[in-house]
């Protein structure tokens, strides 16, 4: 049987390694190549070096904005996601009525899609802001925090669900073995149910972390207009098709600079955060 | 130490829609080993669970200690419990998990120190205490499930199934660790099992439970010898009492007729019986109490021919398992012999053994 397998192996991996190599993996390579080049059309380069990358630092004071403004972003999000994600995931694993309800209405915005969430919170949002005479569009301050409520609002319906799988997976012997042990709700909750649920922590906040970083289509619909509210990856959409100054051929080039870094940006964070929370996890 | 006090107390399930248990009193007393047992469902675990604050009480008062506990929390009883899956805390070390509760007191270091390693001492873990539940067998998992619970130095201990998961090797082996340490801690212990042989091994005295019920609370000397009814005298002893309908009669002496044979009552039991004469009972004999013609056993009064259906070899005994009346019955009797499927066999009752039940009620004659 080993033996076929290895004859095999080869026939059975093909289909999938030619998939991944031509969509996956030829595409990066070339994208990291092009980094190195300026283009108008992918077939007609030239060689720059690391000119683009000097670029990006030199002349486009948007990326590094666009960066700050992105860390800060993610911060704020991945905390208040989580933090609101298992409360509610705590309340509806309590048995109280109307939990299934509940649950379905708190995950239904997942549902929807980006662009569309984005236009209605923008309109949503620029009606109250009206009254006070601002715009979430162009004013960077509430447009950060408009997006804040916009990814909390669409996320934490998946992240609830993700941490009531986890709680309910914490056999209920635990908490009672505590409660006998002295520990309060509140020392349970410490001691007992956040150790638990780490892997659940693991997937929530590497999904909330790389989906706030590369955050795209909410932050077009919602204040793609305004300079001061882009994040990197409407930045890097914005530096193929939405600039002057330079030639076509050098934004373009540059733009897929930017690509370079943020993908670079998104696997460190992602790499130093798994490593991060699964040494707190336990088997159980 | 504690006493406990169960007075009327009753447990139903949505809004009372299920009771469990219905009517409950019990005592147990301060430094007692005391073991709840019946079959699944009976309500044994839910009347340690009770004991322990992890389920309300619906109705009557429980005492720890003449102290009224309906309303207590857990923490604030001054129990410990072990439960059945151990419910150690995998992402703590052994010591750690032994040390929680003391933590939780805001106990000094140096004193959680000596408390535990006095536990792991005791218990054979010091080896152990800088590993995680999950890098330790089933029998090391129970003892430091036990030690969590000696070092908070409680009033009660309470253990619910606690070697339901071992093997059986390693189940006989911590009956004795447990009937040990309760010797050498002097506290009161409660335990919930569906094992009788736990129950016979370890208990200074056995609730017999049965659908919420209590249906006989002595020792298990009492239990085996004088069960005060059929249930009763069904669960404890392994493989069960065989039941016999039989009728009374006074001819020529009284005498038990059941199909297959004829026993002849003691003089020592005659009194007890004179109001069943002419009607129907129950004979109740163990299986270790048949009797081979090979053990040249003298005073038999009573005799019946078997066929064996299975004869299963234990070592010294064999159990033959045969049919009378459409009921099946097991006899234990001592015999070198092999004994096949068809074979007819000889068995003997010292009526002295026997036991009698109204047909009615189920209780004890």
């Amino acid at each position: 049987m080993q033996k076929m397998l290895k004859k095999y192996f080869p026939v059975f991996a093909l289909p999938t390694l030619a998939a991944f190599a031509i969509s996956f993996l030829i595409p990066f390579i070339l994208g990291v190549y092009l980094s190195f080049t300026e283009f108008k059309v992918v077939s007609e380069r030239k060689w720059v070096g690391i000119e683009n990358y000097i670029r990006i630092f030199s002349q486009d004071e948007t990326f590094l904005n666009s960066l700050w403004l992105t860390v800060k972003f993610t911060f704020v999000s991945v905390l208040t996601i989580n933090i609101i994600a298992f409360s509610l995931a705590l309340l509806l694993t309590k048995g109280l009525k109307g939990t299934n309800f509940f649950r379905t209405v708190f995950f239904m915005p997942n549902l929807i899609g980006g662009i569309v969430l984005g236009h209605i919170w923008s309109l949503i949002i620029n009606g109250i802001l009206g009254y006070f005479g601002v715009d979430i569009t162009y004013d960077p301050k509430y447009g950060f925090w408009g997006l804040v409520i916009l990814m909390n609002w669409q996320m934490i319906g998946y992240m609830m669900i993700i941490y009531i799988a986890g709680i309910q997976n914490i056999p209920d012997s635990l908490s009672e073995a505590a409660a006998i042990d002295g520990a309060n709700p509140w020392q349970n909750l410490v001691h007992v149910t956040i150790p638990m649920v780490m892997p659940s922590v693991t997937i929530c906040s590497f999904l909330t972390l790389t989906n706030s970083f590369k955050l795209f289509d909410q932050n077009l619909a919602l204040n793609g207009k305004s300079p001061d509210t882009s994040l990197l990856a409407l930045d890097i959409y914005k530096t193929f098709y939405d600039h002057t100054g330079l030639k076509l051929a050098q934004w373009h080039g540059m733009g897929q600079a930017k690509a370079v870094i943020f993908f670079l940006l998104v696997a460190l964070i992602a790499f130093i955060q798994l490593r991060a929370t699964r040494q707190r996890e336990v088997e159980h | 130490m504690a006493t406990i006090t169960f007075r009327n107390v009753a447990k139903s399930f949505d809004n009372g829609k299920f009771t469990v248990i219905p009517d409950l009193s019990l005592e147990i007393k301060d430094k007692e080993f005391v073991v709840l047992v019946g079959p699944s469902g009976c309500g044994k675990s839910t009347t340690l669970r009770m004991i322990a604050g992890l389920e309300d009480i619906s109705g009557g008062e429980l005492f720890i200690d003449e102290k009224v506990v309906n309303d207590i929390p857990p923490k604030d009883r001054d129990i410990a419990m072990v439960f059945q899956s151990y419910a150690l805390y995998p992402h703590m070390t052994v010591y750690k998990n032994m040390a929680f509760a003391l933590k939780l007191k805001k106990m000094p270091k140096k004193e959680i120190e000596e408390k535990v390693m006095w536990a792991a001492k005791i218990l054979d873990l010091e080896p152990y205490l800088d590993r995680r539940p999950r890098a330790l067998s089933g029998g090391q998992r129970q003892r430091v499930a036990l030690g969590r619970a000696m070092v908070r130095n409680p009033k009660v201990f309470l253990l619910d199934e606690p070697l339901s998961n071992l093997d059986a090797k390693l189940r006989t082996e911590m009956r004795s660790q447990i009937t040990m340490l309760h010797k050498k801690l002097q506290t009161t212990f409660v335990y919930v099992t569906h094992d009788q042989t736990e129950a016979m091994t370890m208990a200074d005295r056995i609730v017999v439970m049965d659908k919420g019920v209590i249906q006989q609370f002595d020792t298990p000397q009492k239990l085996y010898n004088e069960p005060a009814n059929m249930f009763v005298a069904g669960f404890i002893g392994s493989p069960q009492m065989n039941f016999f309908d039989a009728r009374l009669e006074n001819a020529n002496g009284l005498k038990a007729k059941s199909v297959g044979f004829e026993l002849e009552i003691p003089k020592s039991k005659a009194a007890f019986l004179s109001d069943y004469i002419n009607k129907n009972i129950v004979l109740g004999i163990r299986p270790e109490h048949f009797i081979s013609p090979d053990e040249a056993f003298e005073k038999g009064s009573c005799s019946l021919t078997v066929s064996a259906e299975l004869a299963e070899m234990t070592g010294s005994e064999t159990n033959i398992h045969f049919e009378l009346d459409g009921k099946r019955h097991i006899a234990r009797i001592k015999s070198d012999k092999k004994i096949n499927r068809g074979d007819k066999i000889k068995l003997l009752v010292d009526p002295e053994t026997v036991h009698f039940f109204d047909k009615e009620t189920s209780l004890a004659i």
